[in-house]
């Protein structure tokens, strides 16, 4: 179950951190250009990034790729029929609404609202799709057929190979989360905190190999450097379990991505993600976010998911012999 | 680091040019020096981070036991070996021995565990320590600890139990105490019913005995079920492998494609 926010005010904390950021240039109304701005440095020579984030979204997909060359069209039976009959352009699909990939407001899990430090960078901003231009995902025309065949048998789930990972309270992989995050930069590595799910994210910056290929992961192995205000993260050992939204209810094994976290000002970090999937894209693809930085005072707390929930119950009644 | 350009091929060579000593990742830590006083941050605070695993029997019993079949024999890491038990309590732990394989909710269901159990199960954990936060990130059911170092306790009247509790941590010298409350009574200290009721206060303790061992002390606290305080003890070792890192056991998952294989079924 998801807790409240914990709101207590550390006056000791927010003035620290007022006066060791005071000496840098505030641009009023607005933020200062990403060039202009010169982030605290961590002992080990890292821009300072941490400091708890929630993201805005990287979902927005094409009105395409999830209605007329999306999975089932009219039909989609992701959605009840109600839903279905709506003419196009009056649909909405919560966060995998196109129109949540044009505002820079981060969609928390569960609807928690985190309270930001400030303004998000002056607009337009880069969300959602970016690449391929025209939003329409390159799927390979065969696995394309494969997904909308395997999404024909999602709702209800067949078995148990067809329930959304997040509905099993599994790692969601780096796509399915809004945050909050919380960043920490011990020496030589980036740590991505997350409260939905709580996982780490640990993001090696030693110049150490990926893993063999025998070793999957729900959240695959990170490997990253700075080249100046951006961090780039390679991330392989991806296992078959990740999904990105519902329309793309998994991605393969042969999963690659590289993410650009590339500090915009004080408050906000652009994102950019490449995902590389050979065995289903023709060509990598990529979406983009906003990460915005929350009050100091914020704290993350715990999301237990799988000690309560009664998903696979309510969904496919008892296990013989429980 | 990488840096851009110029500056980060000169890094390079750097990093190349002096291999035996920046290499730490690879490098067994024998190889630095092994006392204590050498892990320290650019903050003078002594430096956790690395990844941790305890080396003992306590998550199947924290007392005292002998082997039997799947479960290794140990010498316990309760001070005194005697947890002083109410005497319902005692009832009610032995109650819960003679049901462990059934009620013992992290056993059946991978429920997280609580804390201290968390750190003496056969899984590493990771300690991320920055001058700015601390992390505990657990292998088992990739628990996540951030611990608080301001602030205090949420008041439990206005804010839910949890598994892990809220962790509250401060300096005592060079000992990061951590203060826990806020706990749920769901949870056992073990696999042989060792049990607490939400009235849990745990205070642990972790310093550095040498450059790649802590020791790790507990005070148990809970005034429901026990008479009085009292303590674990146990080293945590450094793990020191080549290419050491925190991996993924994913228990729920397991649990549920095991549980679940044949689903659906008949209502």
């Amino acid at each position: 179950m998801s807790r409240q926010p914990l709101r207590a005010i550390k006056v000791v904390a927010a003035v620290t951190i007022v006066l060791v950021t005071a000496f840098v240039p505030v641009a009023g109304q607005a933020p200062a250009a990403k060039s202009q701005w010169t982030p605290a440095r961590t002992p080990d020579g890292q821009p300072d990034i941490q400091g708890a984030y929630a993201r805005a979204g990287i979902y927005g997909l094409a009105p395409q790729q999830m209605e007329s060359n999306g999975p089932h069209g009219a039909e989609n039976p992701l959605d009840d029929t109600a839903y279905s009959r709506l003419p196009d352009g009056q649909r909405k699909r919560g966060r995998s609404d196109e129109s949540l990939a044009d505002s820079p407001q981060p969609q928390g899990e569960g609807g928690r609202a985190v309270p930001l430090a400030g303004p998000a960078p002056p607009g337009p901003w880069r969300l959602g799709l970016v690449d391929p231009p025209d939003k329409v995902l390159p799927w390979k025309p065969e696995e394309d057929k494969k997904r909308r065949e395997f999404l024909m048998h999602t709702n209800p789930a067949a078995s148990l190979r067809y329930v959304e990972f997040d509905a099993r309270c599994a790692l969601p992989g780096l796509f399915l989360n809004g945050g909050p995050f919380q960043f920490i930069q011990p020496e030589n590595k980036v740590l991505i905190l997350s409260e939905y799910q709580h996982y780490t994210r640990t993001i090696h910056l030693d110049g150490r190999p990926h893993l063999g290929s025998g070793i999957r992961l729900f959240m695959g192995d990170s490997i990253g450097h700075w080249e100046g205000n951006t961090l780039i993260v390679d991330t392989t050992n991806f296992n078959e379990f990740t999904s990105f939204t519902r329309e793309i209810p998994y991605l393969s094994d042969a999963l690659h991505t590289i993410e650009r976290f590339t500090i915009a000002d004080q408050n906000n970090i652009e994102y950019e993600v490449t995902v590389d999937d050979p065995k289903l894209f023709t060509k990598p693809w990529k979406t983009a976010g906003l990460y915005r930085k929350a009050k100091p005072e914020y704290e993350i707390t715990e999301y237990a998911c799988a000690e309560g929930s009664q998903t696979l119950l309510n969904m496919f009644g008892t296990p013989p012999g429980q | 680091m990488k840096r851009s350009g110029p500056v980060r091929f000169a890094v390079a060579v750097i990093v190349l040019g002096s291999a035996p000593l920046m290499v730490l990742a690879q490098a067994p830590v024998a190889a630095k020096t092994s006392s204590a006083a050498a892990r320290k941050l650019a903050d003078g605070r002594p430096d956790l981070n690395g990844i941790w695993e305890a080396v003992n029997t306590a998550a199947w019993d924290i007392q005292d036991h002998g082997g039997q079949l799947g479960i290794p024999p140990g010498l316990g890491v309760v001070e005194g070996n005697e947890i002083p038990y109410q005497p319902w309590a005692l009832a009610k732990k032995q109650e819960n021995f003679a049901n462990r394989k059934t009620a013992d909710l992290t056993e059946t269901n991978c429920y997280l565990p609580g804390v201290p159990r968390i750190t003496y199960m056969p899984y590493p954990f990771q300690i991320a320590q920055s001058s700015k936060a601390i992390a505990f990130s657990y292998e088992f059911a990739h628990a996540l600890r951030v611990i608080h170092m301001e602030g205090e306790h949420p008041d439990p009247n206005g804010f839910l139990d949890t598994w892990m509790g809220d962790s509250r941590g401060r300096w005592e010298g060079d000992t990061l105490v951590v203060d826990l409350r806020n706990f749920n009574d769901q949870t056992w200290f073990d696999k042989a019913g060792n049990f607490h009721s939400d009235a849990l206060h745990v205070v642990e303790r972790y310093s550095l005995a040498d450059a790649a061992h802590m020791n790790y002390e507990v005070t148990i606290d809970d005034p429901k079920v026990f008479t009085k305080e009292w303590k674990m003890s146990m080293p945590l070792y450094l793990r020191m492998d080549n290419n050491a890192r925190l991996l993924e056991y994913e228990c729920v998952f397991y649990k549920q494609e095991e549980k679940y294989k044949n689903a659906p079924f008949k209502k």
